[in-house]
């Protein structure tokens, strides 16, 4: 196998631990936060069902990624993800929670000026728009679901005990389907851009599965995703399980669905058909952070408490990293390539 | 590593019959103090007294064994972590209550006090104000678990019959004082009149703190 090509994915498998460290956090720390789940218990199933999402669903790159920037050189698809991951890590570093999508498009616009490229401001604006829609529309959709709950509890009289149990499952299971969608929306994000030039061949496991090269690339992206949760995760989890507002276990569930919710909405095409056939105004397919999907529905359910509970020097600190990061990826990037090219010889883009 | 095991339904309904068997067991203390203060006022220190006073410790030695499975099964299992703490204060405050009625019981058994007959009716009256309290208690914990809108129903009940047993109280500690018995013998017997109708305000305790788990849970 080529080394120089297992060189520049390295890059991207940090990238991919550093998604493992933060995301994961949105995912299930709500229900850790809340003491419903254990830590481990929490990251064998989110490691699972990442794997299971990044081979099985993760079928190919973002279109809209693909649209904001064609990466075409090995080294700049490299640059691209040092820059994401270094941003993500420091962040996370300063447990403040980040998206990972925001630093791929800070990297992809940093790349864009260094080669002089335009970038496609309607397409940025899609995205840059979405940074702003998700987190409103998360927090209706938890305002929504947390009174529907409520009202659920109240009419069916099950016991305490066992709406703890109930709550305790769903969570498991909306966890591992957030899980899912993590691992399939976002593993394009992570090592997506080596797609093209990956050199695995493709594996059979005795005939009953068997891998194709784009699939063993997914999966090593999803290792490293893996490698992520189990070791810096905790730290991250910890601010949004609990510093953010302090949170029932109901609360947890609302937020973990609600996020659920919010990105199939937004990667849904099947919605957008429906709304199309009704000459209704379509939702932009975006890969929406599934860390402004979490902050919304924290802080709408913590404003229809009255607000009282909410830590606001926290979510500042969060919505300051939201500006900070895309940022500083875009600086990373335009600077590391600079380097690339000019001290390493190496061809960053492609005219 | 997964605590979550898969026969955690059924763990969590043995926890939930612990919990109600609990509850009946106040209800029980209740009837069965209130029958044998019946028996008392009318055969004294007799066999079916003994029995009927046995028979509140029992229940008592019940209550505590369940009371420490519940809360050893609340922790073991990392059940309900933000309640957790509520339910074991809320079942030990009911252990209080079941403890108080078997040790009244105890002291008649060992002091035998000389009630006089003219007092005996309204010394029913407080002792059945008592039990009303103890059991709308038990009724209003029952309903914090599964039906949260009616803890304050049963909540009124209580504080009212607490308020009633208050007000016979004094009557009866008046009328004590205001007769021409032995001091000691008034002292005596406004000692067991005290010592009832603390069960009522044990009760009223526990139903205070109850309706503050009630705004918890409910925001």
């Amino acid at each position: 196998m080529d080394l120089t090509f297992l060189f520049f994915l390295s890059s991207g498998l940090f990238l991919g631990w550093s998604l493992g460290a933060n995301d994961a956090s949105n995912i299930f720390g709500t229900a850790v936060g809340t003491k419903m789940l254990k830590f481990r218990t929490a990251a064998v199933i989110a490691s699972i069902f990442v794997v299971l999402g990044a081979v099985y669903g993760g079928s190919g790159g973002s279109d809209t990624l693909g649209q904001l920037g064609r990466v075409n050189a090995l080294a700049g698809a490299f640059m691209i993800a040092l820059a994401a991951a270094l941003s993500v890590y420091w962040m996370a570093h300063l447990r403040i929670t980040v998206s990972t999508s925001q630093a791929i498009v800070g990297a992809i616009v940093g790349w864009n000026f260094y080669c002089g490229r335009a970038t496609n401001m309607s397409v940025l604006g899609q995205i840059v728009s979405t940074w702003v829609i998700c987190p409103i529309l998360s927090g209706v959709v938890a305002v929504i679901l947390f009174l529907f709950m409520r009202r659920l509890f109240h009419v069916w009289h099950v016991h305490l005990l066992r709406q703890d149990a109930y709550i305790r499952r769903s969570l498991i299971v909306t966890g591992a389907l957030c899980a899912y969608a993590l691992g399939a929306n976002n593993i394009a994000n992570v090592v997506g851009v080596f797609a093209q030039s990956q050199p695995f061949e493709s594996i059979d496991f005795g005939g009953v599965i068997s891998w194709s090269g784009q699939q063993v690339l997914f999966f090593l992206g999803a290792l490293a995703i893996c490698v992520g949760i189990f070791t810096y995760s905790h730290k991250v989890l910890m601010t949004v399980g609990n510093n953010l507002m302090k949170m029932s276990p109901r609360a947890a569930l609302v937020v973990v669905l609600a996020q659920a919710i919010v990105l199939l909405i937004f990667s849904s095409q099947g919605l957008n058909a429906f709304l199309t056939s009704y000459h209704l105004p379509k939702i932009p397919l975006v890969p929406v952070s599934s860390t402004q999907a979490v902050i919304g529905a924290i802080l709408g359910i913590g404003l229809l408490k009255g607000g009282r509970g909410i830590n606001w020097s926290i979510g500042g600190q969060i919505v300051l990293g939201w500006l900070i990061t895309p940022l500083a990826a875009m600086i990373l990037c335009f600077v590391g390539l600079f380097f690339i090219e000019n001290v390493f010889r190496q061809v960053v883009f492609m005219l | 590593m997964f605590n979550v095991k898969l026969s955690l339904f059924s763990q969590t309904k043995q926890l939930e019959q612990k919990i109600d068997a609990m509850l009946d067991k106040i209800i029980e203390s209740a009837m069965v103090f209130k029958k044998a203060v019946d028996v008392y006022l009318k055969e004294k220190r007799s066999d079916a007294y003994r029995k009927l006073s046995k028979e509140i410790k029992t229940i008592e030695h019940d209550a505590d064994s369940l009371r420490r499975e519940i809360e050893n099964r609340l922790y073991a299992q990392n059940l309900i972590p933000d309640f957790r703490g509520n339910i074991l204060e809320l079942v030990e405050n009911l252990d209080k209550v079941i403890n108080e009625f078997d040790e009244v019981a105890h002291q008649f058994y060992i002091e035998q006090p000389e009630i006089e007959p003219k007092y005996h009716d309204k010394f029913r009256e407080l002792v059945g104000q008592v039990c009303d309290c103890a059991e709308n208690l038990a009724m209003a914990s029952r309903a914090f678990f599964r039906d949260l809108p009616v803890v304050r129903d049963y909540a009124k009940k209580v504080y009212w019959y607490e308020h009633e047993s208050d007000k016979t109280t004094a009557e009866l500690k008046e009328c004590v004082f205001d007769s021409s018995l032995e001091l000691a013998h008034k002292l005596q017997l406004e000692s067991f009149l005290s010592e009832v109708a603390d069960i009522a305000d044990l009760a009223e305790n526990c139903i205070d703190q109850l309706l503050i788990y009630v705004i918890k849970r409910d925001i």
